[in-house]
C-alpha cells in the first residue's frame, strides 16, 4: 500500500530545548491513524511540520509524496488542517470564513458547506467571534473538511464537542476513509479516536512509545466484565472464574441469594463464556476492551490504576456482605 | 471557485469598518481645521499672536508659514493631525496583517492552506497599500473641495504632489510594522517599531529645523523628507517621494522574507 505520510527521524528543536527526540511513523494511504499522548508530546509540533508552518531541526518528512517544505500551496490544498488551537476572532460569519478559504483552498462541491454545518448543527451565520469554544470548533471541522482533500491533518478534533457531535464526527472520518482519504488526527485520550483509528501511535516526552493496530491493541485489552447470578455462592464463582485463562482481579460485590462478581479479562472472551454457560446468570456484562488502561499498562505505570482502585474498594464491601 | 488574490479581497474588505472610521476622522479634521482659515491664518492678528510665540515652537510646529493657505493646510491638515491619524491607521493595520494574525493564531490555519507566505505578505501589504491611497485621495479631494470657499489658493498639481507625499510617509511607518511584526510574529514590536518611525521622524524635523548645528538630523527624517519642501506651496520633491514609496516597497520585500525563513506560532 502506498503511504500517505512517511516520517523518518524527526527532530524539532525550539531554541536549546529539543522537543521531538527523533519520531518515525508511516500512515498508510486511506487509513485512519491516530497519535496519542499527553499535552506536550509534541504532537502539534509533528503537525506543524507537516504542513510546514513550523520547519524540522532534522530528518525527512514526505507528505503525499512530496517533501512539504518544498510542495508549497499545490500540496496544502490536497489537506485539511485543523490547528490544535484554534482561534476565530474575525469579524466575519462563519460562512463568509469558509468562501474565503473555498477561495484559497477550493473548489468545494456545492452544497457541500451547508451540508456539513447541517450535520454538526453549526449556525453559519453568526459572527465567528461570538461563538462557543465548540462551535468554532465545528466550522474548523468544515473548513478542514470541505474540499474533500486526499489528507486530513487534525489536532484534536473532538476537543470541545459534546459527545453526539464527537459521534457525528467520528462518523465523518469514517466516511472520508471509506471514499479513500487518508486522516491523520491526535488526541490526549485514547478512547476518543479507538473508534475511527486503525492504528494508532503512542507520543510520550517527543519519542514514539509505540505504534499498533487498534485491533492488536483489541487483542491484548483488558475488558471488565460484571455479572450476577443465583445459586452459587462467591467462593465457587471466584473459583470457576479463576480457572478461566487472562480473568484476574475478581471482586465479590454482593454475596447471599445471588452473588454480583466484577472482574477483568485479558485476551480471547471464549473460555470465560464457557465457563459462565453453566451459571444461572441473571445480568452480565462485559465490557468495550479499554485499549487506553492497556497501552498504559504496557508501557506506563498508570495502568494499574483502576485496578488498584478496585481492590481498595473491594474491602469495606466484604466487610459489609459478611454483616448481611 | 478560486478566485484572484483571495487574502488581498479579503483584508481589504474585512477592513472596511476600519478604512470607513479613519475617512470619517480624517475628513471631520479637515472639515473643522481649513474653513477657519480665513479667520485664523490669513488675519494680521494670528500673525501677531504667532510672533510673540517662541520662535522654536512655531518652528517645531510648522506654524512659520501659517499665514498662506498652502503654508496653514500644510502645517494643520499633513503636518499634524492628518499625520497623526493616518500613522495610527497604517501602523495598526501593519502590526496586525502578520504580527497580530499570527499572535492570535489565526496565521496558522491561513497558511495551512494553498496560500504561500511570500503572496499573503504581499497581498495584505497591497490592501494596506489602497486604504491609504484612499484616504489619501480622500483627503486631496476634500482639500481641493474647500480650495475656494476656505480661500486657500492651493495650486491643485502642488496639492497632489503633497498627497503623494502624505501617503508616502504614512506607508514607511505602516511598512516598518508590517516587517517587525512579520520579523518577530509579536503585533506589539510591530507597533512600536511603526511609531518609533512615526515619532522619531516628527522629533528629528522639530529638532533639527532649530539650528543649523543640528541639521543633520533632519537626513534621518522621513517627515522632513516627505515635508521639507513645504510640498502643498511648492510641489513635491519627487525623489523624496520616491525614496518614501521604494523604502516602503522595500520593506515589504523583506517582511515576505523574514517571515519565509521562519516557524510560525511558535
Amino acid at each position: 500500500m502506498e503511504s500517505a505520510i512517511t516520517v523518518e527521524g524527526l527532530r524539532k528543536s525550539f531554541g536549546s530545548r529539543e522537543v521531538l527526540h527523533g519520531i518515525d511513523f508511516q500512515v498508510q494511504a486511506g487509513t485512519v491513524f491516530g497519535v496519542i499522548g499527553p499535552n506536550g508530546a509534541g504532537k502539534t509540533t509533528t503537525m506543524r511540520c507537516l504542513l510546514d508552518i513550523i520547519r524540522p531541526s532534522a530528518g525527512t518528512l514526505r507528505v503525499l509524496g512530496q517533501d512539504p517544505r518544498h510542495g508549497g500551496p499545490g500540496l496544502r490544498r490536497r489537506i485539511g488542517y485543523l490547528p490544535g488551537e484554534l482561534t476565530l476572532e474575525a469579524r466575519v460569519t462563519g460562512r463568509r470564513l469558509l468562501d474565503h478559504y473555498e477561495a484559497v483552498s477550493g473548489p468545494v462541491r456545492r452544497g457541500r458547506i451547508d451540508e456539513l454545518a447541517e450535520r454538526l448543527n453549526l449556525d453559519l451565520d453568526r459572527h465567528t467571534r461570538k461563538l462557543s469554544k465548540g462551535n468554532k470548533q465545528k466550522l474548523g471541522l468544515i473548513q478542514a473538511f470541505m474540499h474533500e482533500p486526499e489528507l486530513l491533518v487534525l489536532d484534536e478534533p473532538t476537543s470541545g464537542l459534546d459527545p453526539l457531535v464527537q459521534q457525528e464526527f467520528l462518523a465523518m472520518v469514517q466516511e472520508a476513509r471509506d471514499r479513500g482519504q487518508t486522516v491523520f488526527l491526535s488526541s490526549h485520550v485514547l478512547s476518543e479516536v479507538q473508534q475511527a483509528a486503525d492504528e494508532v501511535a503512542i507520543l510520550r516526552d517527543g519519542r514514539i512509545v509505540t505504534v499498533a493496530t487498534v485491533d492488536a491493541l483489541r487483542e491484548s485489552a483488558v475488558r471488565h466484565l460484571r455479572f450476577a447470578a443465583n445459586g452459587i455462592t462467591a467462593d465457587d464463582a471466584g473459583a470457576l472464574l479463576g480457572r478461566v485463562p487472562g480473568v484476574g482481579g475478581v471482586e465479590v460485590l454482593t454475596a447471599g441469594g445471588g452473588v454480583e462478581l466484577t472482574a477483568v479479562l485479558e485476551g480471547s472472551i471464549g473460555p470465560l463464556v464457557q465457563a459462565l454457560a453453566g451459571l444461572q446468570l441473571t445480568d452480565l456484562v462485559l465490557e468495550e476492551p479499554d485499549l487506553e488502561e492497556s497501552v498504559l499498562r504496557l508501557y506506563g505505570n498508570n495502568g494499574n490504576g483502576r485496578r488498584g482502585n478496585g481492590s481498595r474498594r473491594r474491602e469495606p464491601q466484604e466487610e459489609g456482605s459478611s454483616h448481611a | 471557485m478560486r478566485s484572484p488574490m483571495p487574502l488581498f479581497r479579503r483584508a481589504f474588505v474585512d477592513s472596511w469598518r476600519s478604512t470607513l472610521g479613519w475617512a470619517a476622522g480624517l475628513g471631520a479634521a479637515i472639515a473643522l481645521y481649513l474653513p477657519i482659515y480665513p479667520s485664523i491664518g490669513g488675519s494680521t492678528q494670528m500673525q501677531q499672536m504667532i510672533n510673540a510665540l517662541p520662535p522654536e515652537m512655531t518652528k517645531a510646529l510648522n506654524y512659520d508659514q501659517i499665514a498662506s493657505g498652502p503654508g496653514y493646510t500644510q502645517a494643520t491638515v499633513f503636518g499634524l493631525i492628518g499625520f497623526l491619524l493616518m500613522t495610527i491607521a497604517t501602523v495598526s493595520w501593519g502590526a496586525a496583517a502578520v504580527g497580530g494574525d499570527e499572535e492570535s493564531g489565526q496565521l496558522e490555519l491561513t497558511l495551512a492552506h494553498g496560500v504561500t507566505r511570500v503572496q499573503l505578505v504581499f497581498e495584505r501589504a497591497l490592501a494596506i497599500v489602497l486604504r491609504v491611497v484612499l484616504l489619501a485621495v480622500l483627503v486631496f479631494v476634500l482639500i481641493l473641495a474647500l480650495n475656494d470657499s476656505a480661500h486657500l489658493s492651493i495650486d491643485s498639481m502642488h496639492l497632489f504632489g503633497a498627497a503623494v507625499e502624505f501617503a508616502g510617509l504614512a506607508l514607511l511607518s505602516g511598512t516598518a510594522a508590517l516587517f517587525v511584526g512579520a520579523l518577530s510574529g509579536r503585533k506589539s514590536y510591530g507597533l512600536a517599531a511603526g511609531a518609533a518611525v512615526g515619532v522619531l521622524g516628527y522629533v528629528f524635523n522639530a529638532v533639527g529645523r532649530q539650528s543649523p548645528d543640528l541639521d543633520w538630523l533632519l537626513n534621518f527624517s522621513p517627515y522632513h523628507w516627505a515635508y521639507g519642501n513645504s510640498p502643498v506651496a511648492n510641489g513635491a520633491d519627487w525623489a523624496s517621494a520616491g525614496w518614501l514609496w521604494g523604502i516602503s516597497a522595500g520593506l515589504v520585500l523583506l517582511s515576505s522574507i523574514a517571515l519565509q525563513r521562519r516557524d510560525v506560532g511558535s
